[in-house]
């Protein structure tokens, strides 16, 4: 019992950082109908800067979270504009799953050049210190990457509800024609809102990064997570994102605790299943063709 | 669909053109043949893809042998020309060099490449043309399966075995220093999981009673679940069956579940001397202990000049020096001695000398059965005061082994 | 129009030909191991093409079934022994279709939902297989992985019985879609990809031919695991369900070009030849993948159709000028 209910407590921390690498998945997906394959990279990368700034600045990552933030958004758009823009229209969502499938290999690679394959943590003084509660460990560094995420969900969901972007964004996921009507600029909007999805990874990065160690093949890892997870809340859903994060992380950590981790990663896929099996849409979908 | 016959001509002509020059020009190029030129040795490691990391030591203590013997007047007169090639961590990629190796460029010799899990196909292609093949890594029990006589592991042991050293120490404590009691973690990989387990019976049969065990999957991010049920247990022992990161994250847990036991063993990651203290703390390291071959300040023929010829290459301390480096460099070390005894370098004659007699390394002696199952013994080494010393079994040892463990923080 | 239309099985033949033929000029063992990881290939291509291709279903997750077929021969084989060499090759056919029958229920599944859904639900099926070939050890072996008896094939002609084996593979998955291509049950493809609500709403039996399309693709492709698996000897769940076989099947059939008899063969050749031998001679440098990811990206913005298509549309514009021209 104390085994499960310490693994429930430990799902809920981590479904805050997955929640909000899944975020940024979403909101891609939402404005740009583009299944971004490239989005466990960009944590890694996010990772990395976090790291490097630590390492050689001594710069905390939290405090450094502006910085790692603005490089991450002119990476996105960067990206957007070389690789993703000149795709042809119809047959975008096909290609852009391997264009962006090709980007992460790039940032992989490059990651390679700069960091080589060594694993790296970014070990904070504070990494080791828990505190005991009722008898439950709760190690700080997960309290506050769970702070971390709630903080930045919270900002994106205010930039993207009260700012006029935000509106712009939102008009045009619910509505691409009459977006298009009211003049939005669906070119502005989408390299703008890659490079919001990729700011994102930041965030989730540095986070990350302080939970465990990574190396520049990490991302594989991570993306069959993060698609599973924007998937099971619906494509396009930032509510659903961050539901899918809490019922994986949950019910992957009863299960390594209850039955055996070597099954935990399986939880994921079949509840996946599971779900699409009755609603091939999600749970919060909008859309069953993902790539109209 | 049938418009555009002209281009798939000329493409098919091209193609099939390259195919027979790259097929001629294979018949003709051979470039080891006299005994007087260079002697060309193979190998294929990984320099990138998951294995990359050991796959450059590996080729450092080739490139660091084959220096030091030409620098000396070469083997049997002849200078040493590697010629090493990237299998991206690839088990296709891996047998497509090996054949490239042997059937194209010709060369005299083959060497091993890293990992258990390209170490059989590789093997397996030498095997079919008559090569020796003597690997520096991948001794996991898989490897010795298909009974090749080309084949010789170049490490004290077989990997599975390397635990067996902890096994022995312990037994050796009085009976009342002994612990009673052993948790293990294990990596579902070719050779933690199986090492931990070869442990974990032989203490069993000693009458350590084993209160939990659990093997979790390489991707695995967060081990405290499993640190944490280890820790309410309070085990006596802790045998970690570790590769690297799940090695720091062990430890890592248990520091934060403060919860330090009187022995903790881990069968890879606490043996790495720059980058275990880098993650864990180093003062976090007092008391760890794992198994080691080479380890710095070893006294085995040949370690010193090693030891000396890798620093003044690639800087550092003996702390920093990497053990996959001093295996590779140890396959070296037995090539030479075959020449010295023999005063012939060829396949037949390593393959039928290697198989009886031992052979001096920096490893320790070394020695094979017919599969190419090493027949030694691994050494006990454990953290104290910041570095990593060897201190079982006593004829090697350059401490007493601290035990129990102290607390956290040194 | 009766020349042109004799073209293709003239090509076919000379292509055929020449690879029956090639391995009698001795080629050098290294160079008939490249032909044999590029013929595994140009058969996965084709089978995906099946797939992704005709039916528009990009699947990534076709490894997986690699996987199947790849660990049904190492497993039969574990009780069943190999004298002639040639056992397991007969054993083909009944893996094909069995992988083809798993693929059933799996397909009636997954085909519920459509394009990226669908590619991402395929991932999840691939990391699925790969966590039971780990986790069933009784069966699989584990990350131990599984062992097949080396083939007893002389070493001068060690790589040949492979070769011919995924000669006559590489003819069947190209006779199949080049039968496909005429049939109804291409057209009906074609209406699924186009549109596959309207396709059923004019009475194409949308279910039967996605479902004939991908058992079929993935018969052929737990074949190619199962002589995959024959030649490498060993086999370990990180290698048998490995990502990155799914990448390259469907980078070269997008290279070569979707929906072609000839696109997805071009494109393992060129792809998987460039590869073997690139990271043979120029490996070990780190710009290695870099380069990879520069080329995947440059075939995807520059040629997003795939060579095939590419260079018909441009044979058909310099005709029609012709034509303009002599008018």
């Amino acid at each position: 019992m104390h085994a499960l209910v310490q693994g429930i407590i430990l799902g809920v921390l981590t479904a805050g950082v997955y929640a909000l690498m899944a975020s940024g998945q979403s909101l891609i997906f939402g404005v740009m109908r583009v299944v971004n394959m490239a989005q466990g990279a960009m944590v890694i990368l996010g990772a990395y800067l976090s790291y490097q700034l630590f390492a050689s600045l001594g710069i905390d990552p939290f405090l450094a979270l502006p910085i790692t933030t603005a490089v991450m958004f002119g990476v996105g758009v960067g990206v957007q504009l070389l690789f993703l823009r000149p795709l042809r229209d119809d047959d975008r969502s096909q290609l852009s799953v391997l264009a962006t499938f090709a980007v992460a290999l790039l940032i992989e690679g490059v990651m390679t050049v700069i960091w080589n394959t060594t694993d790296r943590s970014i070990d904070t003084g504070y990494a080791n210190a828990s505190w005991t509660v009722f008898g439950y460990e709760i190690t700080l560094v997960r309290l506050w990457a769970f702070l971390l995420s709630l903080v930045a969900l919270g900002l994106l969901y205010l930039i993207l509800n009260r700012t006029r972007f935000g509106r712009a964004v939102r008009a045009s996921v619910q509505n691409p024609e009459s977006a298009r009507l009211l003049g939005v600029e669906a070119d502005r909007v989408a390299a703008l809102g890659y490079g919001l999805g990729t700011a994102t990874a930041a965030a989730a990065g540095a986070v990350y990064g302080m939970l465990y160690p990574f190396n520049p093949g990490s991302h594989y890892d991570l993306i069959s997570r993060l698609l599973s997870i924007v998937l099971l809340g619906g494509l396009g859903s930032i509510g659903g994102a961050v539901v899918g994060a809490l019922v994986i992380s949950v019910s992957s950590a009863v299960v390594a605790a209850a039955v055996s981790p070597i099954w935990s990663q399986m939880t994921f896929f079949v509840v996946l299943l599971l779900v699409l099996v009755i609603r091939p849409r999600g749970l919060f979908g909008t859309t069953v063709r993902g790539g109209l | 669909m049938s418009k555009h016959n002209r281009l798939w001509h000329r493409s098919l002509t091209a193609t099939v053109a390259a195919l027979l020059a790259v097929g001629c020009a294979s018949g003709g190029g051979s470039n080891g043949g006299g005994s007087t030129g260079p002697l060309v040795i193979g190998a294929s490691v990984s320099l990138t893809g998951d294995f990359s990391d050991s796959g450059k030591a590996v080729q450092h203590g080739y490139q660091l042998w084959a220096n030091m013997v030409n620098a000396s007047g070469g083997i049997l007169g002849r200078q040493i020309r590697l010629d090493i090639v990237d299998d991206a961590s690839s088990p296709t990629q891996v047998v497509t060099n090996y054949q490239n190796l042997i059937n194209k460029d010709h060369v005299d010799l083959t060497f091993g490449p890293f990992s258990t899990l390209l170490t059989i196909p590789a093997s397996q292609v030498a095997k079919r043309y008559g090569y020796a093949f003597l690997a520096p890594a991948g001794g996991g029990p898989a490897v010795f399966q298909p009974n090749l006589h080309n084949f010789f592991f170049v490490q004290p042991a077989p990997t599975v075995q390397s635990g067996d050293v902890l096994v022995k120490y312990l037994l050796s404590l009085p009976a009342d220093q002994r612990p009673t009691t052993a948790a293990y973690a294990e990596l579902d990989d070719p050779f933690s999981a199986p090492l931990a387990e070869e442990i974990r019976q032989k203490l069993e049969a000693a009458g350590v009673r084993t209160v939990y065990k659990q093997v979790y999957p390489s991707e695995t991010m967060d081990l405290s679940p499993i640190m944490g049920a280890i820790a309410a247990l309070h085990p006596d022992l802790i045998v970690g069956g570790t590769q690297n990161e799940d090695s720091y994250n062990q430890v890592k847990s248990l520091v934060q579940l403060k919860y330090s036991p009187k022995f903790l063993f881990q069968s890879n990651g606490a043996n790495s001397p720059l980058e275990f203290p880098d993650q864990v703390g180093a003062a976090n390291t007092e008391g760890i202990m794992a198994p080691a071959d080479w380890y710095p300040g070893s006294k085995a023929t040949g370690s010193a000049a090693f030891t000396a010829a890798y620093i003044k290459a690639y800087g550092g301390t003996a702390q920093s020096v990497d053990d996959s480096s001093a295996e590779a460099y140890a396959v070296g070390q037995v090539l030479s001695e075959v020449a010295n005894k023999t005063h012939k370098i060829d396949n037949d004659t390593i393959i039928s000398t290697l198989h009886s007699g031992t052979w001096p390394t920096l490893l320790g002696n070394l020695s094979w059965s017919a599969n190419g199952a090493p027949n030694g013994e691994f050494n006990l080494v454990q953290w104290q005061g910041g570095k990593l010393l060897p201190v079982y079994p006593p004829s090697i040892a350059q401490a007493k082994p601290e035990a129990p463990k102290p607390n956290w923080g040194g | 129009m009766s020349a042109r239309r004799a073209l293709g099985p003239a090509r076919a033949i000379v292509f055929f030909g020449v690879l029956t033929a090639l391995p009698s000029f001795d080629l050098a063992h290294w160079a008939m191991n490249m032909l044999v990881f590029t013929l595994m290939f140009a058969v996965m291509s084709s089978a995906w093409n099946l797939l992704g291709g005709f039916a528009g279903y990009p699947s990534l997750g076709h490894v997986a079934f690699f996987g199947i077929g790849a660990y049904t021969e190492v497993l039969w084989f574990a009780h069943h022994p190999i004298t002639s060499g040639y056992e397991p090759f007969w054993l083909l056919p009944l893996i094909g279709i069995g992988v083809g029958l798993v693929g059933l229920p799996i397909a009636a599944l997954a085909m519920r939902t459509r394009a990226d859904v669908f590619a991402i639900v395929t991932i999840t099926l691939l990391f699925v297989v790969q966590t039971l070939a780990f986790n069933l050890r009784g069966l699989t072996g584990g990350a131990q992985g599984a062992s097949i008896a080396a083939a007893p094939f002389p070493a001068a002609t060690y790589e040949r019985p492979f070769y011919y084996v995924l000669t006559v593979l590489l003819a069947f998955a190209m006779g199949l879609t080049w039968l496909g291509m005429r049939s109804k049950v291409g057209l009906s493809l074609a209406a699924v990809r186009a549109d596959e609500d309207k396709a059923a709403g004019i009475g194409v039996r949308v279910q039967a031919v996605k479902l004939l399309a991908f058992c079929v693709s993935v018969g052929l492709t737990g074949m190619v695991g199962a002589v995959w698996a024959y030649y490498e000897g060993f086999i370990y769940p990180q290698f048998a369900v490995d990502p990155l076989i799914t990448v390259a099947i469907v980078l070269m059939t997008f290279l070569g070009g979707r929906a072609t008899l000839w696109g997805p063969v071009i494109g393992a050749f060129i792809l998987e030849l460039a590869q073997q031998y690139l990271a043979y001679s120029l490996g070990g440098s780190k710009f290695y993948l870099i380069a990879y990811a520069l080329v995947f990206l440059v075939v995807i913005v520059l040629l997003p159709r795939g060579i095939v298509p590419s260079i018909a549309d441009r044979l058909r514009q310099r005709r029609r000028r012709r034509v303009v021209d002599a008018r």
